[in-house]
């Protein structure tokens, strides 16, 4: 046969499929090799912070979870269990917790953990999370009574010692070294020396690029089976590393190339073709999710009229703002409670709004006897977050179709994080209107979430105010048991959609993507464990 | 010669320094607090103020620049507010891959264009022209994100000849760092393969219809040195421009191709100091993008004289 240029250009490319298809291709091999203990996982976003008291953000609480330990988690049932901690006493007055740390707990770098290392590391936490805040206003001290034992002292009962130091809100109370945990807590840390599963591999992390995790050999886990953050965190791979890559369509192929193992936030409207590849599994860890939220400034009109607030309720068609954005009803749901949905604190007190709502000649009334007179109603509008863009456009077209003058405030989310902490009047810099949303298990406590204090201007951007939902907060704080809280709960719910602190948008689900080799994901709340997690071979 | 070249970069320096300052300002001035979102969601107005005490943001602007630009002055680029490392240090990490990708891309843009203008210029009017020609247009319509992902579903994922996302840095041996520029460099490139390819043709064609290349036809010059030794060289001062321009433009796509693939360059680093307002990486990008461009140009323009004799400074 004779060899024209175009058959050797055939023969070379197939030579080049079939020793591919039998050997791979380099990068291939190199990642079939390195990825054996390795999971490669693509979070939330960039991990730009390292310290997780410093920051609230979701991705650097990820951060701790994989370094740090903490003294109580949440199992999945969100129930707090003792993590650090081996055993507790309470005193029968109810002031005194007393706590001692169980054997074998050591930082990273060798030093054990002691009761010095507890006080300080829950001092600077308290300086920064509103639960630990709030918990601190009843605090007479913390002392370490020795080594293994601590003590926190109270002023008066509080029931919710445990609950506090065990949420997954952030910032969570990861216990650090003495030295780190004295730093200001305004002030971040330079050293990331924790005594969690992993150890934080800063050699081998590229800022911006990956983050680097090796198990910590050092780390005795619990005895009991992994639950939540709770249980025994036993690392079943070598090292995990967080890949940041920003665009999700590149994160949704290189997933499907098997270049990575976990991607939390597939796009919802693009899961389908993740669904059809028998290779990925679809899989919601968090199953009470993301709360919608729209926030009323109190302190200017019209929102300083309850009867403008309480037309809000009755404007607001939950489905129309979930549909927006996530589409898929299995993935969202319509909910009244105050304390979303599927959480201990739900229930339907005070609730006829929702089942009358939408409602826009009444929404129109209640603006007109609030004495709406035409003025600008500013709604700040990010439009770089999906959720809030939509969100702040819906509400501004149903104000405007029931006569109210709404105009966009545009920015990206930055500029509205700045703009929502203005309290000057709307027309001069300041707002009316703003979209965000909380994980519902926060949402379920009155305490942790700040935007369910109604403390006026000290508070939570709207800044709303009402003496009565204070002292039902406080009455639920000081509540032995869950029963007493939901009844709290129930009371707090009944006045606050009388003076409506704001205005919930519906609740999702953000399901998440993982190679279907991946075993052993433990399912919570606003964190995600990659202790437990075994990589079989594919 | 050198008089020139010293006045020119001293130029640099000068517009280096208005750069910042209208960067500087138009930060500031800007909605934005990194104050506000350090903070915190559940953060009050209260601990806001604090974190701005603490970040020197509540400083007056004229102190605030003062304080950065005696920094810069000293070649210090400040602290990153959220990594809390120094933005040179930031910044030098992120080079490599954007140095990359740029010159794997002008190289790729530069080697394709002026074969296919010098192709087109011989063959003009031809099928072959017209079809380089409209190859031209499509590179300049559709956007890199496009291209970018179109490569990625065929070459990455249905073909698997190439990974999907990610660099290798070059100390970990060639083979990796090219497998993982060539997408990113097709996708980039093309839109500047299209520029220069129609500079290139339209140069050409005006340098092959001077009365020295008839001369040099009816010596009887060979068709490919009569191309690239006469006329090439002499259609070489517009395109050289035309590279130069593209070096800017770069700039820019470099941003969009960083993000489709996972490069980890500078192009990301600023994306992401902008969303979070972090402001001495921002601003000291800009100083980078702004220094670089500059001198850039004064590459350009010093090229003018080695293209053409006549041109002195």
């Amino acid at each position: 046969m004779r060899t024209t240029r175009r058959t050797f250009v055939h023969g070379s490319m197939a030579t080049a499929a079939a020793s591919t298809a039998l050997t791979g291709l380099p990068w291939q091999r190199a990642m079939a090799q390195e990825s054996g203990g390795t999971i490669k996982a693509v979070m939330q976003g960039d991990l730009r912070a390292f310290d997780p008291i410093w920051t609230t953000a979701n991705i650097t609480a990820y951060h701790g979870a994989m370094i740090y330990d903490t003294l109580f988690a949440l199992d999945e049932d969100m129930k707090p269990q003792p993590q650090m901690v081996d055993t507790w006493t309470v005193s029968d007055d109810q002031l005194t917790y007393e706590f001692v740390l169980r054997d074998g707990l050591a930082f990273s770098d060798g030093t054990p953990v002691t009761s010095a290392d507890v006080v300080a590391s829950i001092r600077r936490w308290a300086v920064r999370d509103g639960a630990g805040q709030h918990m601190m206003l009843r605090v007479k001290d913390i002392v370490a009574r020795d080594d293994k034992t601590f003590a926190i002292e109270l002023n008066e009962p509080y029931g919710l010692v445990i609950d506090i130091m065990a949420k997954t809100s952030t910032p969570l109370l990861y216990i650090m070294r003495e030295q780190e945990a004295m730093t200001d807590p305004m002030e971040q840390v330079t050293e990331y020396i924790g005594s969690g599963p992993f150890i934080f591999n800063r050699e081998e992390t590229r800022q911006g690029a990956q983050y680097v995790y090796d198990k910590n050999p050092n780390y005795v886990p619990r005895s009991e089976p992994a639950s939540g953050m709770a249980g025994g965190k036993v690392v079943k791979v070598d090292r995990v590393i967080f890949e940041n890559i920003d665009d999700s369509q590149t994160a949704m192929a290189a997933l499907q190339a098997g270049e990575i193992d976990f991607m939390e936030l597939p796009p919802i409207d693009l899961l389908s073709v993740l669904e059809a590849d028998p290779n990925i599994v679809i899989d919601v860890l968090n199953n009470t999710g993301n709360y919608g939220l729209m926030r009323l400034n109190f302190l200017y009109p019209p929102f300083d009229n309850v009867k403008a607030r309480q037309a809000m309720l009755y404007l607001i068609d939950q489905e129309e703002f979930m549909q927006a954005t996530f589409g898929d009803p299995r993935y969202y749901r319509k909910c009244p409670s105050n304390f979303a949905c599927g959480t201990p604190m739900e229930n339907d007190a005070n609730t006829e709004w929702f089942a009358a709502a939408p409602d826009p000649e009444r929404a129109k009334q209640l603006f007109e006897e609030a004495g709406y007179d035409g003025r600008p109603v500013i709604v700040l509008h990010a439009t770089n977050i999906d959720f809030m863009n939509n969100a702040a456009q819906i509400v501004a077209q149903r104000l405007r179709d029931i006569g109210v003058n709404a105009e966009l405030a545009t920015s990206d989310w930055g500029g509205v994080v700045t703009r929502r902490a203005v309290q000057d009047p709307p027309e001069d810099g300041g707002w009316n209107i703003f979209i965000t949303w909380a994980g519902a298990a926060s949402a379920n406590n009155p305490i942790a979430l700040a935007a369910h204090a109604a403390n006026g201007t000290k508070g939570w951007f709207g800044w709303p105010t009402d003496e009565k939902h204070e002292e039902l907060r406080d009455e639920w704080a000081a509540a032995q048991g869950l029963e007493a809280q939901q009844e709290i709960a129930r009371q707090i719910q009944e006045n606050a959609w009388n003076f409506v602190p704001h205005v919930w948008l519906g609740q999702w689900v953000s399901p998440v993507a993982y190679r279907s080799n991946l075993e052993g994901i433990l399912k919570i709340p606003e964190i995600i464990p990659f202790w437990n997690i075994e990589r079989k071979a594919s | 010669m050198l008089g020139y070249i010293i006045r020119r970069l001293g130029s640099t320096v000068l517009v280096m320094g208005i750069v910042g300052v209208f960067v500087f300002l138009l930060l500031h001035l800007s909605p934005g607090d990194p104050a506000a979102i350090v903070a915190g969601d559940n953060a009050t107005p209260e601990q806001i103020a604090q974190m701005r005490e603490r970040l020197g943001l509540d400083d007056p602007l004229p102190v605030q620049f003062i304080r950065w630009s005696g920094g810069v002055l000293q070649g210090d680029l400040g602290i990153s507010i959220f990594s809390n490392e120094p933005v040179a240090k930031l910044i030098g990490e992120r080079l490599e891959p954007t140095i990359s990708l740029s010159l794997t891309t002008i190289v790729f843009a530069v080697v394709i264009a002026v074969s296919f203008g010098v192709l087109a210029a011989w063959r003009a009017g031809t099928l072959i022209d017209r079809a380089l020609m409209g190859f031209s247009v499509l590179g300049f319509s559709v956007p890199v994100f496009v291209v970018g992902y179109l490569l990625i579903y065929l070459f990455s994922i249905n073909l698997r000849w190439l990974p999907v996302q990610g660099y290798a840095p070059i100390a970990d041996g060639i083979g990796p760092w090219i497998q993982r520029l060539i997408l990113p460099t097709i996708a980039l490139g093309l839109a500047y393969v299209a520029l220069i390819a129609r500079i290139t043709r339209t140069s050409m064609l005006e340098v092959l219809s001077e009365d020295y290349i008839r001369t040099a036809r009816a010596k009887g010059v060979a068709t490919r040195p009569m191309l690239l030794k006469h006329a090439l060289k002499n259609a070489g001062v517009p395109i050289v421009t035309v590279i130069g321009i593209g070096v800017a433009l770069l700039i820019g796509g470099v941003v969009i191709t960083e993000t489709v693939f996972n490069i980890p360059g500078v192009g990301r680093l600023v994306v992401d100091a902008i969303a979070k307002r972090d402001y001495p990486i921002i601003q000291g990008v800009i100083l980078l993008f702004s220094g670089v461009y500059v001198l850039v140009n004064l590459l350009v323009d010093l090229s003018y004289s080695f293209l053409d004799p006549r041109i002195r400074y």
